[in-house]
């Protein structure tokens, strides 16, 4: 194959690089939208699961990221369903305000937890036995 | 797959001062063992190193596709040829999870590609040596994944969100290249004559490139301690090339395969390798540019590039800003 | 030749070496994703020549996969010329994936009602991964058509070429009639009508200038050994490994 720029014949190891012809000594920067913009990949394993974040994928458009996501994050795992969506589209809750999610422990009356009932049966059972003992 | 001693860049003079608030903040949140996400305040210095670490890490993974992608077309046997296509797609496809995870710090994918295409950007010395015969496939597949795997494991603890998850899956097809790769090696060091020549050859080619994998010898210097208290380098270079002797070298040794370095000997009283001098010169030659392939490797990835440029500026949307993964 | 043989081996030398083909651009695709996206496309080609090898030996005393993909001559291969054409630029292997494809997908379909059960079993095993394969022709190919007028004109070019070696898809093989009799495949002719109905649309739509269809025999010739010279070296090439040592196992 040619160098590009001196002319020179190169050879390289891979025989299907030989195949390609030129060789390009000579560097020409991508430009930016060349690599498109990037879509998060959402991944269902089986039916009834949620979708979960797996990761994103560079495309044009949503169809062909979901074409290139089918290959890129499912070519092992099981799937399902795929969702793609821009990742500017995508709102995010600032880890600053991580703090707002914290719950004080007197909000266990919204939890099941929060509604222990067993010792209460059991001190009245217990107390009617007395009763009926005397 | 991917090789350690990455060359972190001395800590820039101009460094914009950290304000001690949060930085104090951000340190306790890694003492306490939590992930930093990209939506985090983080100390300039963590986000550039972090870059560099990460955007090496992928250009090792796309240049890694190269040395055995050569074999593909002659792999032998549709087992062997499955397995390597699938393997060498892996490696593209590590490489696409490592740009993501560093664009979500704010380099975008086209200026990592061009730092790569440019020679500005480092990879992986170990991509620079040529894979002459099949032998150097299992060579590769079995040995330098393996040191990747020791290398990329302990990243996978780093304290980078982002990186951790992109590993956690990375390490998993891992040990599936792991495994073909040593039972290809397995396949010709219990083959015929001539298939263990070609495999003790390969053996003899690649020593001195395996050992130089996990970088020079560690120097205690403020920086790096700076980048361990970070959780960005995650374990010196003496330690993981230790455990990779230590989990490997018999493994070799027990085909009756050997390594062309009669200092290679586990000390028993340190359980510290020795070996004989690795030549740390070559080592910063091959990484200066100066290695058997280097010239071959970033002309197939400008080619490569170039034979590629009309499909991806034909669909793309040259108004459309350039947008970054938020995970 | 028994005529299921002679199909099942054409169908499984055009799959091996288009699958080699197109893994020629592992770790050099246009964008890491679509490079992706070829690996696997390549995989599932060369996969699915092992399986019909594997029919060959278990259902017809065949030789083992392996003899057949790394050992025949070349003159023993079946493969059609579409398959065999080195990959050039990624346009013109992109419109041979195109092409060929949609015969797979449709020559599958119609292999679903094969009376050979193992032969029906696989092709609705595989139907999936087809459509994936169209599915992936189809969307690349339509954004390209539109893209940029180097796109357009350089994707006319490679259809110009392989359009009519895509006729050897088609070329008839010497057992048509019994294939249609028994049930096992209804034949060419009618394979190259529906596939003919599905391409012409599709590109038409897209802007393209699509060469009549034409029972003259240009690139016709490989279902009855005759190849183009690309056939030969890349055959070397891929038994160059295993031909170094022919006793040895790898
Ligand atoms: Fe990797
Ligand atoms: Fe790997």
């Amino acid at each position: 194959m040619i160098d590009d720029k001196s002319g020179i014949q190169w050879n390289s190891e891979d025989p299907r690089v030989q195949r390609l012809g030129t060789f390009f000594a000579d560097f020409h920067p991508l430009q930016q939208p060349e690599e498109w913009v990037t879509y998060e990949v959402f991944h269902q394993r089986r039916r009834g699961e949620q979708h979960v974040h797996v990761g994103s994928v560079h495309a044009p458009d949503p169809e062909l990221a979901l074409v290139f996501a089918k290959e890129q994050f499912a070519r092992r795992q099981h799937c399902s369903s795929l969702w793609v969506v821009p990742s500017s589209q995508i709102h995010i809750s600032g880890y600053e305000n991580e703090d707002m999610f914290s719950t004080t422990p007197d909000k266990t009356y919204r939890e099941a937890s929060g509604y222990r009932l067993r010792h209460k049966i059991s001190s009245y059972k217990q107390a009617q036995l007395h009763e009926s003992d005397r | 797959m991917y090789g350690g001693g990455y060359v972190f860049s001395d800590p820039e003079h101009q460094i914009p001062p950290d304000d001690p608030e949060k930085l104090a903040e951000f340190e306790a949140r890694i003492d306490r063992g939590e992930k930093i996400e990209p939506q985090d305040w983080m100390p300039y210095e963590y986000r550039r190193q972090l870059i560099r670490l990460i955007e090496q890490h992928a250009h090792s993974e796309i240049m890694g596709a190269l040395p055995e992608g050569a074999w593909i077309t002659r792999a032998p046997g549709f087992k062997r040829k499955l397995a390597l296509i699938a393997k060498v797609q892996d490696e593209v496809g590590h490489a696409q999870l490592l740009y993501s995870a560093a664009e979500t710090l704010g380099k975008s994918r086209a200026d990592m590609v061009n730092d790569l295409l440019s020679g500005k950007s480092k990879y992986s010395n170990v991509f620079n040596y040529p894979a002459k015969t099949w032998a150097d496939v299992a060579v590769i597949g079995f040995l330098i994944d393996a040191a990747a795997i020791v290398n990329q494991v302990a990243n996978s603890k780093g304290s980078y969100g982002p990186y951790c998850r992109a590993l956690e899956r990375i390490c998993y097809e891992e040990s599936f290249h792991l495994k073909q790769g040593y039972d290809a090696f397995v396949a010709l060091a219990t083959g015929t004559k001539s298939q263990r020549a070609m495999l003790q050859d390969a053996v003899n080619r690649w020593y001195r490139p395996i050992i130089h994998f996990f970088g020079p010898p560690d120097q205690e210097s403020k920086h790096s301690k700076q980048l361990m208290r970070w959780k960005v380098k995650m374990a010196s270079n003496d330690d993981m090339r230790n455990q990779f002797l230590d989990s490997y070298v018999p493994k070799v040794l027990e085909l009756d395969i050997t390594f062309p370095d009669p200092e290679l000997r586990k000390d028993p009283q340190t359980g510290r390798w020795q070996f004989g001098d690795p030549d740390w010169a070559e080592f910063y030659r091959v990484i200066n540019g100066d290695g058997p392939c280097n010239a071959e490797r970033l002309a197939v990835r400008r080619l490569a590039e170039a034979q590629g440029r009309w499909i991806r500026q034909a669909i793309m949307n040259p108004q459309q800003s350039v947008t970054i993964p938020f995970a | 030749m028994n005529p299921t043989v002679e199909l099942i081996t054409k169908m499984a030398d055009d799959a091996l070496i288009i699958g080699h083909r197109h893994s020629e651009w592992t770790g050099l695709g246009p964008i890491l994703e679509e490079d992706i996206a070829m690996a696997s496309m390549a995989q599932d080609k060369i996969g699915h020549a092992l399986a019909l090898y594997t029919l060959l030996q278990e259902h017809f005393a065949g030789p083992d996969p392996d003899t057949m993909a790394f050992s025949r001559k070349p003159a023993d291969f079946r493969c059609c010329h579409l398959v065999e054409h080195p990959n050039g630029d990624y346009d013109f292997t992109l419109m041979r994936h195109f092409l060929f494809d949609h015969a797979e997908w449709l020559r599958y379909q119609m292999l679903r009602q094969s009376s050979f059960a193992p032969m029906a079993h696989f092709a609705n095993r595989i139907s999936g991964e087809l459509k994936y394969h169209i599915l992936h022709a189809n969307t690349l190919l339509q954004r390209l058509a539109r893209g940029s007028e180097e796109s357009h004109a350089r994707l006319q070019a490679a259809l110009n070429d392989a359009f009519p070696l895509a006729m050897g898809i088609f070329e008839p093989g010497p057992y048509e009639q019994e294939l249609a009799g028994t049930g096992v495949f209804a034949g060419e002719e009618i394979l190259k009508n529906r596939w003919f109905l599905e391409v012409e649309h599709r590109l038409l739509s897209w802007g393209f200038q699509v060469p009549a269809l034409s029972d003259a025999p240009a690139g016709w010739g490989g279902r009855k050994g005759y190849h183009t010279e690309f056939l030969q070296p890349l055959l070397d090439e891929m038994a160059a490994v295993i031909r170094s040592q022919p006793e040895a196992s790898w």
